[in-house]
């Protein structure tokens, strides 16, 4: 059953097209993966979905409303939660009060309650122990009480997709969970990914690691200068023409050099 | 055992307070810590909006003066009862904060600040020359003493306790609020405010709230400081007074109420060193007096240098080693 409907989504920026007429559908409990080379308008896509940025024209269905033109939190409110290519963490929190942020919008403690503490212990309680179900899910609760600036990088992204996770999403949207990642790291990635999906969270991935896309996404959507130039199951895409001459074609030449 | 062990934190705090003005009945010294407590009042509002939103504001000064000057007029002008002049201030500067976080949902950092700097300058110039309320450059005097229930607060030691009573319940709120989910989210939105937006926080919201209680606390402090000095006059809400309010609070260190508190203690007694230390000679405090905008500049500048996260940040650097040491 499709839980995300993306229709017809347009997006420029001045003459450049970044999303060009673009639909396609991601399926429940299912893990998808978005390739293209750089510039395809797969950040682009990401944050037109999240709120971050305004669609010029088109949909994306999810749970019976329209995303596009929505804020940011209310998107995450509404199911849909994201990491950033570049990891936004709160640096000078530890993973798990990262985490705890991420919790935010299942509690209901304001000013008034939180300054009086008027019933906000069990709230603070079950808080807190999602945050560390959440951190022992992704096997980084040995970072708990760390300050994420004093994280490595590799586990930086584990803890912000704990954090968009905390948020409870039905829709998780990872921006190149495994840059920067080395092998060891990006195994246990793909690992999490399936338990996070086994947790009940369907997941689309923007990801150039082909190993990993090709190894956990069920479908592949492959973008070029903003338009949808392929989509379907990883051993169709591989063999897939267009695909190769614009994703590998002279990128794999370059960057064999 | 954590929790008892703040409870007598708390009490052993109250009871110092309270022993102050049954150690001491030198007016002079209790006219000073009266000034301390105003300050902590307002520096816990300004550590709240600056220290963990991370919005800056050199407009408090004049928050503070919306207070002074709404409950000097309701009490003094209308004759109306001291704690509608309260309510009064605090409500008007909390809405003031309101008007003031509309820039703070557009701008940041440096922009933001030259936003509440003109805010400021705005208000000087309106309590200067909007004589029938503020009475000019020359201000309003005979304003009245605290009075609840029949009850007249007119002397040094009442007014000490009228003062830092309301700094205490003011400190144990923001703590409360600070350690809370406002307190974390307001701490995530300092740290990134698109990772903020995308952990589902109200971000718009969440600065207009805390724009409006710290500006609310710090008309508070200005109500008390009308009717404890009984004379309110433009000066004392400059720019420059902000300045020194938002010194404090780097001093202090973000992300840290205790830091702040702290700072505010210290740097507000500097200049009445003698209060404390009466064989003080006359030159020192003439010496500490013409140079404070200059020791509080240094102080900043050591800070910065020295320990960037300020007296929060060695505080909490303090409490881990010994937690270290603790477990082994």
């Amino acid at each position: 059953m499709s839980l995300l409907k993306v229709s017809h989504v347009t997006k420029r920026f001045g003459g450049l097209t970044a999303v060009d007429d673009l639909s396609f559908d991601v399926h429940e409990g299912s893990i998808k993966a978005v390739i293209g080379p750089n510039g395809a308008g797969k950040s682009t896509l990401f944050n037109l979905l999240t709120g971050f940025d305004r669609a010029d024209s088109g949909a994306a269905t999810f749970l019976g409303g329209d995303l596009l033109g929505r804020r940011p939190d209310t998107v995450v409110r509404r199911g849909v939660a994201r990491t950033f290519q570049n990891t936004q963490l709160f640096e000078e929190l530890t993973a798990h009060e990262n985490v705890l942020v991420g919790v935010e919008p299942s509690l209901r403690a304001g000013f008034v309650r939180s300054a009086l503490r008027i019933g906000i212990r069990a709230e603070e309680r079950d808080a807190r122990e999602r945050a560390d179900h959440i951190l022992r899910l992704l096997d980084i609760e040995r970072w708990r009480d760390v300050i994420a600036a004093d994280i490595p990088h590799g586990v930086r992204r584990s803890v912000e997709i704990a954090r968009a996770l905390a948020t409870g999403p039905q829709v998780l949207l990872l921006d190149e969970p495994a840059a920067g990642l080395n092998g060891a790291e990006t195994q246990s990635l793909a690992a999490a990914l399936y338990r996070i999906r086994d947790h009940g969270a369907t997941i689309v991935v923007v990801e150039h690691d082909m190993g990993l896309v090709m190894e956990v996404s069920e479908e592949i959507l492959v973008l070029d200068r903003g338009r949808k130039i392929a989509e379907g199951p990883p051993l169709l895409i591989q063999k897939d023409v267009a695909v190769i001459e614009a994703y590998l074609g002279e990128e794999v030449e370059d960057d064999d050099v | 055992m954590k929790r008892s062990m703040g409870v007598a934190a708390w009490m052993a705090l109250v009871a110092v307070i309270g022993a102050v003005p049954l150690l001491t009945d030198d007016r002079y010294l209790l006219k000073v810590l009266v000034f301390v407590g105003i300050n902590v009042i307002i520096v816990s509002g300004l550590a709240l909006l600056f220290g963990y939103a991370g919005q800056i504001s050199l407009g408090h000064a004049a928050f503070v003066g919306i207070g002074a000057y709404a409950s000097a007029y309701v009490t003094s002008g209308l004759g109306l009862p001291w704690l509608v002049g309260v309510l009064a201030g605090t409500t008007l500067a909390a809405i003031g904060g309101l008007l003031l976080a509309m820039p703070s949902l557009r701008l940041r950092g440096h922009y933001l600040a030259m936003a509440t700097l003109g805010f400021n300058e705005i208000m000087y110039v309106i309590f200067r020359e909007a004589r029938a309320v503020t009475g000019g450059n020359d201000g309003l005097s005979g304003i009245p003493f605290p009075e609840v229930l029949g009850v007249r607060m007119d002397t040094p030691a009442s007014i000490y306790l009228l003062v830092w009573g309301t700094a205490l319940v003011v400190v144990f709120l923001v703590a409360n609020i600070v350690r809370g989910r406002p307190g974390r989210a307001m701490r995530g939105l300092h740290g990134s405010e698109i990772g903020a937006l995308a952990c589902g926080v109200d971000v718009a919201r969440l600065k207009i709230r805390t724009f409006a209680v710290s500006a609310g606390l710090a008309g508070l402090a200005g109500t008390l400081y009308a009717h404890a000095v009984g004379f309110v006059a433009p000066s004392t809400f400059s720019l420059e007074q902000s300045v020194v309010l938002l010194a404090i609070v780097v001093v202090g260190g973000t992300g840290s109420l205790a830091g702040p508190v702290i700072a505010s203690i210290a740097l507000t007694l500097l200049p009445y060193a003698d209060a404390l230390i009466p064989g003080l000679g006359k030159d020192v405090i003439a010496f500490l007096q013409d140079w404070e905008a200059d020791i509080y500049g240094i102080a900043m500048i050591v800070v910065v240098v020295l320990a960037p996260k300020g007296i929060g940040g060695l505080i909490r650097a303090a409490r881990s080693r010994s937690r270290a040491e603790e477990t082994g």
